[in-house]
């Protein structure tokens, strides 16, 4: 009885160059060979991609991966490449969203879109007139209510949550956890039915009200990590120097973990900017411009959105894409001022770490 | 005489000045807040849902039935909704784990810190678009795409069930698919991000022994971080899955809402979801299908519950190094 001499195996070796011309043929190969499929037969784009492309690009790495290492360098090519493709095709879908409000949303921007409001517009009005000022206005003002709401809430429980000794602890958040998960509408129907029991009118509060919810367990959440950052020594030294805890808090706690708050508090922004369904069972769309959201019709961005995507002229779709164009803009520097303050933070809290081991 | 034995000294370590009382009393109004909040939603519904429950009885959930025209008796049952809700998610979360945990994967072990890092704040930024944006992009850009791709499964894949099409005009368009789609989209960055924390937290020394005994990739894959990081991700893909049925404007845009139930026919131009159906018809409802509607949001609020407390659970036992 003989065994086959089996392949050397030598994973740590640096790869030489005919193995380095092999990985290169194996990654431009399949994708020529499917450009080509696709140009000249006339294949679909869409289906190439996955009845072509991928099947070739697995045996071609597989070939590869069985030549330099035996069976499991076949195993590990197929690995790889599932987990890149699959990994592309969710960078592409999100590259697919952002480029089309861009472009589609781009078509409607001009500096009357953004400073007039929408009254004696209809669906086939050219988009020389009107824009969505009032809807940025309703937005930030439910909005801004819904953050002076939610914020010193958010942040109260997750003071509770970090500094207090309670036994309830876990329970509290394993609600705020199921808060979380809240659908956006039965938000929205809990503050309608607030509104039908007690013979309210719509009008903006409610709108701020039904985000309120939605808002709160992000804010908590976030705001729970922050100060679970803060090293417990600060708090523990201070109340060794006497102070009370609220003291502590205020003026120890509070400081060190600002900007994580803040990020808290950008995120849970982030979180109910874009919120269309509560806004929609709650607040009474308003073609004019209103600066109270105690009473009366209030458009908002996404309610502005909503009803124009749902006619069928063109001018309309451009401005449902207009709005959408605003909203992600607004999405988009929420979210990257929150990672800002979140990475100058770590940056500040490395050189403190260097003292502290000297 | 005998001195009697003194009174043991009360000792407890609670809050001693007045100031601290109030800080931590006032924390704690904060926290029970939550406790607060939930009840609430439960009973306001409840309270503006139980016309319609009474008048409806059982038959509210798993009947099939929706007549609310003027002069005949109100039928609400939103069988067909809640059925239509659990097979759109369903499919979202077929779709979106694979790419969830492939995410995970390339994050945590083949990406270099800085790549990742990048790589994360995508998804996290993905996570923030508002579900009226992802209905524009679904209704727009992604429906005529994915009807491509639908008519192709139909062609090559049609005598499976699950494709099968009785009448091509009436199909592609508006299909369960589709939304299964748009919902995978909306749940690919929690599902991502509860495994690719859980990913991250795994034993190095672990990994590193497996593949100093010759492991390689998939088998370490297969055989350690698999077996070990499979409750946090069976949580991550339940939190998407509450997610996903209580997806509202993105569904309500992409999909033909219909009481015709659709039990699997994925590729038919017909489907249903609760919170959609909710806001097609609140607009032009009368009190009383109000009422019914309240009753469809008190469901929907009741099975997301569960849901997400079954996954909530799940995933904080699976990540026992969060516990303080």
């Amino acid at each position: 009885m003989s065994f086959a001499p089996r392949p050397q195996v030598q994973p740590w070796k640096r790869a030489n160059t005919s193995r380095r011309f092999q990985i290169l043929l194996a990654s431009v190969l399949p994708i020529a060979a499917t450009a080509l499929i696709v140009l000249f037969a006339g294949f679909d784009a869409n289906l190439a991609t996955i009845s072509i492309f991928l099947p070739l690009q697995i045996i071609a790495a597989g070939l590869v991966g069985l030549k330099a290492f035996g069976r499991r360098g076949f195993g590990d090519a197929v690995l790889v490449v599932l987990t890149i493709f699959f990994s592309a095709f969710v960078l592409i879908l999100l590259l697919s969203v952002f480029l089309s409000v861009l472009s589609e949303g781009s078509k409607a921007i001009s500096l009357q879109f953004l400073t007039q409001n929408n009254v004696y517009i209809s669906n086939t009005t050219s988009l020389e007139y009107g824009g969505v000022a009032n809807a940025i206005l309703g937005t930030l003002l439910i909005v801004g209510i819904t953050t002076i709401l939610a914020v010193p809430l958010g942040i109260a429980m997750a003071v509770y949550l970090t500094q207090s000794q309670s036994k309830l602890r876990g329970l509290v958040r394993t609600v705020t956890q199921a808060l979380s998960g809240l659908p956006s509408v039965v938000s929205g129907l809990f503050v309608l039915s607030i509104i039908v029991t007690f013979g309210f009118s719509k009008s903006g509060i409610f709108g701020s009200l039904a985000l309120f919810p939605l808002m709160l367990p992000t804010v908590a959440r976030v705001a729970e990590e922050a100060l679970k950052l803060v090293p417990s020594d600060l708090r523990l030294a201070a109340l060794a120097l006497g102070a009370p805890n609220y003291k502590a808090f205020f003026q120890v706690i509070l400081p060190a973990a600002k900007s994580g708050l803040i990020t808290a508090l950008l995120l849970g922004l982030a979180r109910v900017i874009g919120e269309t369904a509560p806004l929609l069972l709650t607040v009474n769309v308003n073609n004019g411009t209103s600066w109270n959201p105690f009473n009366g019709p209030m458009e908002t961005l996404p309610a502005y959105v909503y009803g124009y995507l749902s006619s069928s002229f063109v001018s309309a779709h451009q401005r449902a894409w207009g709005a959408g164009l605003i909203l992600l803009v607004l999405v988009a520097v929420l979210f990257g001022l929150a990672r800002y303050l979140g990475r100058a933070k770590s940056l500040k809290s490395k050189p403190t770490k260097q003292k502290a081991s000297k | 005489m005998t001195k009697p034995a003194p009174v043991r000294r009360k000792l407890s370590a609670g809050p001693l000045s007045t100031g601290d009382k109030w800080f931590f009393r006032s924390t704690s109004i904060a926290a029970y807040f939550s406790f607060v909040l939930v009840a609430l939603v439960l009973i306001f519904l409840f309270l503006k849902a139980w016309p319609a429950l009474q008048e409806q009885g059982f038959e509210f959930v798993y009947g099939t039935k929706w007549v609310a025209e003027e002069g005949q008796p109100l039928i609400m049952q939103i069988g067909p909704m809640i059925w239509g809700s659990m097979l759109i998610a369903l499919v979202g979360v077929l779709i979106a784990t694979p790419m969830a945990i492939s995410l995970a994967y390339m994050i945590v072990f083949m990406l270099g810190s800085r790549l990742a890092k990048v790589a994360t704040t995508l998804i996290d930024l993905l996570a923030a678009l508002p579900s009226v944006i992802i209905g524009l992009w679904g209704f727009y850009v992604f429906t005529p795409v994915a009807i491509n791709w639908e008519t192709t499964l139909h062609q090559y894949l049609g005598w499976i069930p699950l494709f099968k099409v009785e009448n091509v005009d009436n199909a592609f368009r508006g299909s369960p698919f589709i939304a299964g789609w748009i919902v995978a989209v909306m749940i690919v960055p929690i599902v991502t991000s509860v495994t690719r924390e859980i990913f991250s937290q795994l034993d190095k020394d672990l990994i590193n022994g497996a593949i100093a005994l010759g492991g390689s990739r998939l088998s370490v894959f297969r055989k350690v971080i698999l077996p070990t990081s499979s409750g946090g991700v069976v949580g991550g893909v339940l939190l998407g899955l509450g997610r996903a049925l209580g997806e509202t404007v993105a569904i309500f845009y992409v999909l033909q809402i219909s009481f015709d139930i659709n039990w699997g026919q994925l590729l038919e131009s017909h489907g249903g979801g609760v919170a959609s159906w909710i806001l097609a018809r609140f607009g032009e409802a009368s009190s009383g299908e109000i009422s019914g509607l309240m009753a469809a949001g008190l469901v929907l609020f009741v099975i997301t519950l569960i849901v997400n407390f079954i996954a909530n659970t799940i995933v904080n036992r699976s990540q026992p190094w969060r516990k303080d």
